[in-house]
């Protein structure tokens, strides 16, 4: 059955349907790594959402001059244009750029960007593919908070933003595990297990044999 | 066959040639603004880690030109001057590796001793190494001593939990004694 593609629909499917950390599980690598801090990962998602919205947004705009052959060259330029803008933008504000100066130059190769022109704004509507970048890097922040409020509070036993502490458990004995790569993996797997129980629940239970 | 070749390779090219004049054009915006930060930021830290002998830090590009041949990893150099302008100290920024790379600046005196060390940036774990480099009371131990190279467990405590920072910071304040010497034996 082939459904009506309405905005509405295309924004809306970045947290769920077709979430790009917990569903489609591109883009792990840096996500996995920075989701210690909340702080970090509020910058990394305007990254990612600036980025993506528009190398989506170009993308779609010169989807007809764009030869198929060399079409990859092209997404990586435009993409890497961007992420340079963004880079050296954030040199600005060296309190940001110094926790997530590596990070800024692999959103080139982070699979979500490319994967996002490649499947979608090479063959979409501007304003579709407008929405679509919108959805998924919104969705993929979500998922960079919800894990990194877990792993900060319960690694650390606080969450501090900005040199300011905002949450305080009062104890700094926390399982120092959680913001440790283990941490990272364990937090992401209990994510992706919530949400995969979620849209089992919601389904109409399919009968065997 | 050519003629596809060149269609591509002239698409290419165009869109190339518009993504290098963007790119441009925002460097030129910004650059100003990063040069003018980096500068600020290594100034600040020369400034707090001379601040316990009350020397006015100044930068000297020519040091540090002269010292980047034989220091690599060395950023910035700032004599400190006392109030009629003698130079009673030395600060230096420098790179050092903990378990990432980490920015600091080491501020040493007439004789040798460490005034001060400061972290400007480190990329280390945060709860583990990053608590070592904010650690007052483990950046503390390293003042006055020197000039001889220092010893992880021997004369400087490490921090339990973050060794690879420890060490890092050690070898940082063990670079900048050595730039010292280096300066000694030159003069």
């Amino acid at each position: 059955m082939e459904k009506e593609r309405t905005l509405w629909g295309e924004f809306i499917k970045g947290f769920i349907t077709t979430n790009p950390l917990l569903v489609l599980m591109v883009g792990l690598c840096s996500s996995l790594a920075i989701s210690t801090k909340v702080e970090n990962c509020i910058f990394m998602g305007m990254a990612v959402i600036f980025v993506l919205t528009c190398s989506n947004i170009i993308i779609s705009l010169i989807r007809n001059f764009i030869p198929d052959q060399v079409r990859i060259p092209i997404f990586i330029v435009v993409i890497a244009s961007f992420v340079t803008i963004v880079d050296l933008t954030l040199k600005t504000i060296p309190a940001v750029y110094e926790r997530l100066g590596v990070w800024i130059p692999l959103i080139v190769v982070n699979c979500i960007i490319l994967a996002r022109a490649e499947g979608y704004a090479s063959s979409a509507k501007v304003a579709h593919a407008t929405m679509d970048g919108l959805g998924i890097g919104l969705g993929y922040t979500c998922v960079l908070l919800i894990m990194s409020v877990f792993r900060e509070l319960f690694g650390t036993g606080k969450i501090v933003m900005f040199k300011r502490t905002i949450i305080s458990l009062g104890t700094d004995k926390m399982p120092v595990i959680l913001i440790l790569f283990p941490g990272a993996f364990i937090t992401f797997a209990l994510l992706s297990a919530l949400l995969q129980w979620y849209q089992q629940r919601r389904k109409p239970e399919v009968k065997e044999g | 066959m050519t003629r596809i070749i060149l269609n591509l390779g002239l698409r290419l090219f165009l869109v190339c040639a518009v993504a290098a004049v963007g790119l441009g054009f925002t460097y030129t915006v910004v650059k100003e603004r990063i040069d003018e930060q980096e500068h600020k930021q290594r100034a600040e830290a020369a400034e707090t880690v001379l601040s316990s002998i009350e020397a006015r830090p100044q930068e000297d590009p020519e040091l540090l030109s002269s010292l980047q041949g034989d220091f690599p990893d060395l950023s910035g150099a700032f004599e400190g001057l006392d109030q009629s302008g003698n130079v009673i100290g030395y600060a230096f920024v420098l790179k050092s590796k903990g378990y990432n790379f980490i920015t600091m600046a080491v501020g040493v005196d007439a004789e040798g001793k460490v005034t001060g060390i400061k972290v400007v940036t480190n990329e280390e774990t945060p709860g583990l190494g990053a608590v070592a480099a904010e650690n007052p009371s483990f950046l503390g131990q390293f003042e006055g001593k020197g000039p001889d190279p220092l010893t992880l467990g021997e004369n400087v405590d490490g921090v339990s939990s973050a060794t690879y920072t420890s060490r890092g910071i050690t070898n940082g304040v063990n670079m900048a004694l050595d730039i010292w010497r280096h300066l000694q034996e030159r003069s």
